[in-house]
């Protein structure tokens, strides 16, 4: 065993607790956090504006439903009729806006359950995100023990970009509970015998298939992982012909349940399959390239920067995050798989290792999370991969990563207890003082930071960067989607007169419209494709829309905004008025 | 165990020990670097220095650049008029007021001489003198009315001054706004010539004049009784979005005084907002002449072609 850090493996069962969760207790804490985490999404839901994407799956998910009801009234006239309302974004996998569709039908018409029509579609992406927080906390509890999932958990809750993401009507969010779903049935899966888990991997490979395409990345992960998991010393108690039999097991209910159940729950698939999914391949494998800033540049075409993920991430994630991560990371390389690591090195030397040896305390789980986070971020390695969307595109390896920084603060914490809980210390420090101490110390920033941010997600940035003026320094994109009409809409109720036309830029109108059903802006407003004839222009600031601005200028025939709202003395969107306009009354 | 192997052992427990402090240090540093840039209110205490330090004709510069809509909106377009913002380059102002914001500055006026200095709770205000100006004889955009110029499509066909013509913006993903007032050619809309505001290469705003080439022939703009100066001077590009395929073909922008042509530029796609400089030997200096700009090009589809020209 590697002796640079503490030999802790005694000290974390003490400190930390059981590293496998006993009875009911571990379950109770996810669900509460599962549940926790919804509700506070919940909570500051109506302050973010429609995402772009949004009103598109708004529409999508009108349509499923519509069929839905169909399905009930007249089943034979729905199964004729499949392609007229799966057709619509039929781009992207249905489950998630099926539930969209479910959650509207029933959350919203029939039982009146939320306050907006806008939350009934985004309940069940925020219900997704809140099941995923839940499930880092099941599984770090189950790994490594309850701190570290507890802080993993709430970790991965508290980063920025995520936080936002888990309150939209999108895939991004629920595909990173779906991800980490799987791999975790993977991961039980080799735990023991038997059909259960790998069944169980099959059916969640299924619905990440229909929730968004990270799902292909899944299987390079397991294969991998399976070929690893046979260096000895890998997986503790099993013999390697158990590890095999037990990972090809799952990857054999991938391959057959995981595409059967995309066909089963996409009807779009229903008819032509093969075309179709290859259709739906073909536009993600070659999707067309949006326009993203990155340090000052416009990125819209190849070569794209291959920075990108892993600088994003820097400036992303809260600070405190990453250096657990990392701490967390290296604590596992070096305990976890140095053994296995050096038995690899030892063969290819030409000599045997003594012995398999054992390692604590199951160096296969760090590999799992190790090659989750990898593959992932191996996309980013391609200059051709894009970078539009962001850090939405590499959130599925959060859960990983801030499993990691839950190990991190595991060892921060057994550390603490050698070096600070002694003398005058001493009795501050008795029970659970330090544990609470430690936990409050790194959760603090991110949780308070994820608060300040909001709705601002987009353009939030960490201190390594200065926050959102530092990334806006650097030219760093502050945000996409036309998201933050939501963040002007008192100024339009109050400033706008009766039936006055607004340029609504880059919100898409189901978002737009999405706003006045939820009672957030007047009804009389109307949203028009262009700035000439308006009465008002928004402009939502991204590099390359600039020429938006310009179009204001000139039909305006000024360049003073009436209004601007962003983030912590960062302009983030804009409102021109023509002038002349009257005023309304009261103002 | 060696002294290295025991240092590093040391380094690492201690830095596992003072993990939980690098959260107390980012919630600070989170809370320091929310408040480091001046508030959207704070902006409305510039109106005062910004006033004391300029004279009418100063530019006014923003830096960084992404504080401009604030300082816009604070000092209105009096102080940072539309021509300033979307000004073709520095070379015709002769000082500027910089207000500067986190210690920056803009790197268009490295070398211009401060005057004047002020600061102003998180703003630094300086009036700086630019080392070279080049005054400018006659702004060709500025001129642009029908007292000074006329526009001809082959035909030769006269396109008519409109003041009131309906204003045309191509919304997301399409073309600059085409202004109330505009020089309206037969056809298509996108064939006028007016003022209006392109995004470049860098997607800086650019003022100039919209002139697309037409299907065959010269789209011709030409201004009477010019006083000139020794060149003319200019840049030319498209709204960058169409630019940057470079698919397009070339367009060719000759300049003729009194009928001679003294120069011609020709655009090609990724070109960007390019300069061109013509000297005008023996017309240098002269009144009254007639200047004329020839747009063409071989293809003349998405030539969202548009120019800025000066003499001095």
């Amino acid at each position: 065993m590697s002796r640079t850090f503490p030999d802790v493996g005694s000290d974390w069962q003490r400190a930390c607790g059981q590293p496998r969760p006993q009875g009911w207790l571990d379950p109770l804490v996810a669900a509460l956090l599962a549940v926790g985490t919804t509700a506070i999404l919940l909570a500051g839901v109506s302050e973010l504006g429609y995402a772009r994407d949004e009103g598109f799956y708004f529409r999508a998910a009108g349509s499923y439903q519509r069929w839905f009801e169909l399905l009930l009234n007249d089943s034979q006239r729905a199964l004729e009729t499949v392609d007229a309302y799966w057709r619509v974004n039929h781009e992207h996998p249905a489950l998630v806006k099926s539930l969209f569709a479910l959650s509207h039908w029933l959350g919203w018409e029939r039982f009146g359950l939320f306050s907006t029509e806008g939350t009934s579609f985004r309940f069940p992406a925020m219900a997704l995100s809140g099941i995923g927080v839940g499930l880092v906390y099941l599984w770090g509890a189950r790994a490594r023990g309850r701190l570290v999932g507890l802080v993993a958990a709430v970790f991965l809750a508290a980063i920025p970009r995520f936080f936002f993401h888990a309150h939209l009507a999108c895939f991004d969010a629920p595909v990173v509970t779906m991800w980490t779903l799987c791999a975790y049935c993977y991961w039980r899966s080799l735990g023991r015998g038997g059909w259960l888990w790998p069944l169980a991997v099959g059916v969640s490979f299924g619905l990440v298939l229909n929730t968004k395409h990270n799902s292909w990345f899944l299987p390079i992960v397991f294969t991998l992982h399976a070929l690893l998991a046979l260096v000895p010393g890998m997986v503790r108690g099993m013999t390697r012909r158990q590890v095999v039999r037990r990972a090809v097991a799952s990857l054999l209910c991938m391959a057959f349940i995981g595409p059967a159940l995309l066909y089963a729950t996409w009807p779009w698939l229903w008819h032509d399959p093969v075309v179709r999914f290859t259709a739906y391949a073909k536009f993600h494998l070659h999707h067309v390239y949006y326009n993203m800033e990155f340090l000052g540049r416009n990125y819209w075409q190849p070569p794209m920067p291959r920075t990108y993920a892993f600088l994003m991430t820097a400036a992303t994630v809260p600070v405190v995050t990453l250096l657990c991560f990392a701490t967390g990371l290296v604590t596992a390389l070096r305990r976890d798989l140095a053994l296995p690591y050096a038995w690899v090195r030892g063969r290819i030397a030409g000599h045997h290792a003594a012995g398999e040896p054992e390692s604590l305390p199951d160096p296969a789980t760090s590999l799992l999370w190790l090659l989750a986070l990898g593959v992932q971020y191996g996309a980013w390695l391609s200059n051709t991969t894009p970078i539009f969307g962001g850090t939405k595109h590499w959130m599925t390896a959060y859960p990983f990563l801030t499993l990691f920084a839950g190990l991190g603060v595991q060892g921060a914490l057994v550390a603490a207890r050698q070096h600070w809980a002694h003398g005058a210390l001493r009795p501050l420090l008795r029970g659970r003082g330090l544990e609470l101490a430690v936990v409050a110390m790194v959760l603090s920033a991110p949780v308070i930071q994820a608060g300040h941010v909001h709705p601002w997600g987009l353009s939030s940035y960490n201190a390594l960067v200065g926050g959102a003026a530092g990334g806006a320094n650097l030219g760093l994109n502050r945000g996409f989607w036309g998201y933050t009409t939501g963040s002007v809409t008192g100024y339009l109720n109050e400033a706008a007169p009766k039936g006055a036309r607004i340029y609504v830029h880059d919100t898409a109108r189901q978002s737009w419209t999405m706003l006045q059903r939820d009672g957030r802006l007047r009804q009389d407003l109307r949203a028009v494709g262009t700035v000439a004839g308006a009465d008002f222009g928004l402009y939502h600031h991204e590099k390359h829309m600039s020429g938006q601005e310009f179009q204001n200028w000139v039909a305006f025939g000024i360049s003073v905004p009436d209004h601007i709202a962003g983030l912590d003395g960062v302009p983030v969107i804009w409102v021109y008025r023509r002038p002349g306009l009257a005023t309304p009354e009261g103002r | 165990m060696s002294a290295r192997r025991r240092a590093l052992a040391w380094l690492a427990r201690y830095w596992m020990a003072a993990l939980p402090l690098v959260g107390v240090v980012e919630l600070l540093a989170d809370q320091y670097f929310a408040t480091r840039a001046p508030s959207f209110r704070q902006y409305a205490r510039l109106a005062e220095p910004v006033a004391g330090l300029r004279q009418a004709g100063d530019l006014v510069v923003v830096a960084p650049r992404w504080a401009e809509p604030l300082a816009r909106s604070a000092l209105g377009d009096e102080v940072m008029p539309l021509s300033d913002i979307a000004r073709p380059d520095l070379s015709g102002y002769g000082t500027a007021v910089e207000v500067s914001v986190l210690g920056q500055r803009d790197p268009e006026l490295t070398g211009w001489r401060e005057l004047r200095r002020e600061t102003r709770g998180g703003f630094v205000i300086r009036k700086l003198e630019n080392p070279a100006p080049e005054p400018t004889v006659l702004d060709f955009v500025e001129a642009l009315s029908p007292a000074r110029a006329e526009v001809w499509m082959p035909g030769p066909t006269r396109c008519p001054w409109r003041a009131n013509a309906p204003v045309l913006a191509g919304g997301l993903g399409g073309h600059p706004t085409f202004p109330r007032q505009r020089f309206q050619c037969r056809g298509s809309s996108f064939f006028n010539v007016g003022v209006t505001v392109i995004a470049d290469q860098d997607f800086r705003a650019r003022r100039c004049l919209w002139a697309h080439p037409p299907r065959r022939g010269e789209l011709v703009i030409r201004y009477r009784d010019v006083a000139l100066g020794d060149a003319i001077v200019g840049h030319g590009g498209l709204y960058w979005i169409v630019e940057r395929e470079r698919r397009g073909a070339p367009i060719e922008l000759r300049i003729r005084v009194n009928g001679d042509e003294v120069g011609r530029t020709t655009h090609r796609d990724g070109d960007g907002w390019s300069a061109f400089e013509m000297q005008l030997g023996d017309h240098a200096r002269t009144t009254g002449a007639s200047v004329e700009f020839a747009v063409s090009s071989s293809d003349h589809r998405h030539r969202h072609f548009c120019f800025e020209a000066r003499t001095r």
